[in-house]
């Protein structure tokens, strides 16, 4: 890249300047929520009834919506990145529509079509089911924001997939539910691991659709993020900036896990042929 | 590079020529007076504020609806505002006391109902019935004026109908709105099976929802505060606004939309 001609030090500079700037933009807000808030305030948080709860809920419902996503959108990913189906660039497309959606347009969905009197209300009803205000309902509203990050990130990492790959291992009497498995997702598992964690990440950032959809009920639905909502509006600043801080930390903190799990897990677990053969298929 | 340069500066003298004709248009002081206003007022202010412009025509309104706590969190944080016109002498008081306004004046009360859809699925005919256990009860959360009167009421029908009264019904709240709109829309939508509101809210709903009285010796009574923020740019306009608002016109509407007067 660098071709040694000195003229070219402007945008280098500008270059330079712009990243600053970004970083700075992002990292201000976030390093002004802990110089806000002292380290014994976030402990007192820590203790505090609201924030405990909202971060029960939100650790609950996020897990459970990253793993329905992973369970329904790892083999869906899977089949539109190795076949050639008809109109896969359409399902795609739809698939990734929550990412372009408001939140609140998420919600009022959520309701038309799960509600008490929405398109389906009367068959769930027909079998004792009512979401609306219930933690499903939360869990619902983080997976259909949160599911288009996952999915959109699996797709990537199964078509980076050498195909012969999967055809080798069908040739040696594979299936193609065992080629998935046993080649598919070990070769494709950083991907599917970022796409995971992008997905938690928002999972746990949800607000407008769990606040319609589920409500705000401290210990049931209330959830990180609408805890800072409830204490901001209610006037205790210094409590919302607690939460905040804590959430920070919080996600923070499971992206760096999930990190070194990835640096752990992939020399540990893959088999050697497997190694050579993304070294080679992965050297961009 | 030359045309598009022409187009920018057409754009710019157009953009210069609009702004020079409205201001030209409306005299030399068109005023827009920012209203934070409770969500219970949210159907009247701006009919108020109709009135007020018909008798003031340089003076327009912007009104931003919210829950009196979040309404008082933003003029904390330094909101530009103009007036201040909560349903509570609570935020009222603590926003003249950190001399955020000026000393504000009562300009009506309103009170509480209980409201069910017309199609009632839990089937509440009574008070007592919101005991039952297992029916979906939305209310104001605690901060919100609104949350902080259902409390005030649930606390004093434990007189009427036992200690364990308000404890009983509480167990049955699934959401905590931010303000009293949040509320009333989840019942008229039928998603929620009950929720208490402003008397003047199941007014303006009529048929959208069934309401149901409360014992007026277990009410609470919601007294409204008016004032002008301490740091408008246009005070005097504020200021007349809020007269109006307290004057024989706008007591007049408050009072048909079913306000009670700001004495009770």
């Amino acid at each position: 890249m660098r071709t040694g001609r000195r003229g070219n030090v402007l945008p280098g500079v500008a270059a330079g300047v712009a990243a600053a700037l970004l970083i700075g933009f992002v990292l201000l807000p976030v390093l002004a929520i802990f110089l806000r808030v002292s380290p014994g305030r976030l402990v007192t948080a820590l203790h505090s009834r609201v924030a405990l709860d909202a971060l029960g809920v939100s650790v609950k419902t996020s897990l459970i919506a990253v793993a329905l996503i992973l369970v329904v959108g790892t083999p869906t990913a899977y089949v539109l990145a190795t076949t050639n189906l008809r109109g896969r660039g359409l399902i795609l497309s739809l698939l990734e529509l929550p990412l372009v959606l408001p939140p609140a347009v998420a919600g009022i969905g959520l309701f038309a079509a799960f509600g008490r009197f929405g398109l389906l209300g009367g068959a769930l009803r027909a079998v004792g089911v009512e979401i609306p205000f219930t933690q499903i309902a939360v869990v619902m509203a983080l997976a259909f924001v949160a599911s288009p990050f996952y999915v959109r990130q699996a797709h990537a990492a199964f078509a980076a997939v050498d195909p012969e790959l999967l055809g080798a291992a069908r040739t040696l009497g594979a299936g193609p539910g065992r080629a998935f498995w046993r080649v598919g997702v070990p070769v494709a598992r950083q991907g599917l691991s970022a796409g995971a964690t992008l997905a938690w990440a928002r999972a746990l950032g949800e607000f407008g659709a769990t606040i319609m959809f589920a409500g705000s009920l401290q210990g049931r639905t209330q959830t990180l993020p609408l805890a800072i909502y409830g204490e901001f509006s209610g006037g205790d600043l210094r409590g919302a900036l607690a939460i905040a801080a804590l959430l920070v930390v919080v996600s923070a903190g499971l992206l760096v896990g999930v990190r070194a799990m990835l640096r752990t897990g992939r020399a540990a677990l893959e088999p050697r042929w497997i190694r050579s053969s993304t070294l080679t298929s992965a050297s961009r | 590079m030359r045309v598009r340069r022409l187009v920018v500066g057409v754009m710019l003298v157009g953009l210069a020529a609009i702004g020079c004709s409205s201001s030209a248009e409306a005299g030399s002081s068109h005023v827009t007076l920012t209203v934070l206003a409770a969500s219970s007022l949210k159907n009247l202010f701006p009919k108020i504020g109709d009135q007020f412009t018909a008798a003031h025509p340089n003076v327009g309104f912007s009104f931003s609806f919210a829950g009196t706590d979040a309404l008082t969190a933003q003029i904390e944080q330094g909101a530009p505002a103009d007036v201040f016109a909560g349903a509570s002498k609570k935020y009222g008081d603590e926003l003249s006391s950190k001399g955020l306004i000026d000393v504000f004046s009562p300009f009506c009360t309103n009170s509480l109902v209980l409201v069910v859809p017309p199609s009632n699925p839990a089937g509440i005919q009574t008070l007592t019935d919101l005991t039952k256990p297992g029916f979906k009860l939305v209310i104001g959360s605690e901060t919100v004026p609104v949350g902080a009167y259902t409390r005030a009421v649930l606390t004093n029908l434990n007189a009427v109908y036992g200690s364990g009264f308000s404890a009983q019904v509480l167990a049955n709240v699934v959401s905590n709105e931010d303000n009293v709109e949040g509320v009333l829309t989840k019942v008229e939508s039928g998603e929620a099976d009950a929720g208490f509101v402003y008397v003047t809210d199941s007014k303006a709903a009529g048929a959208a929802v069934t309401t149901i009285m409360l014992p007026s010796n277990a009410q609470a009574v919601a007294t409204y505060p008016i004032a002008v923020v301490k740091s408008s740019a246009h005070a005097i306009d504020a200021q007349a606004f809020v007269a109006f608002v307290l004057g024989p016109t706008g007591q007049g509407l408050l009072a048909d939309a079913g306000f009670g007067p700001p004495a009770g």
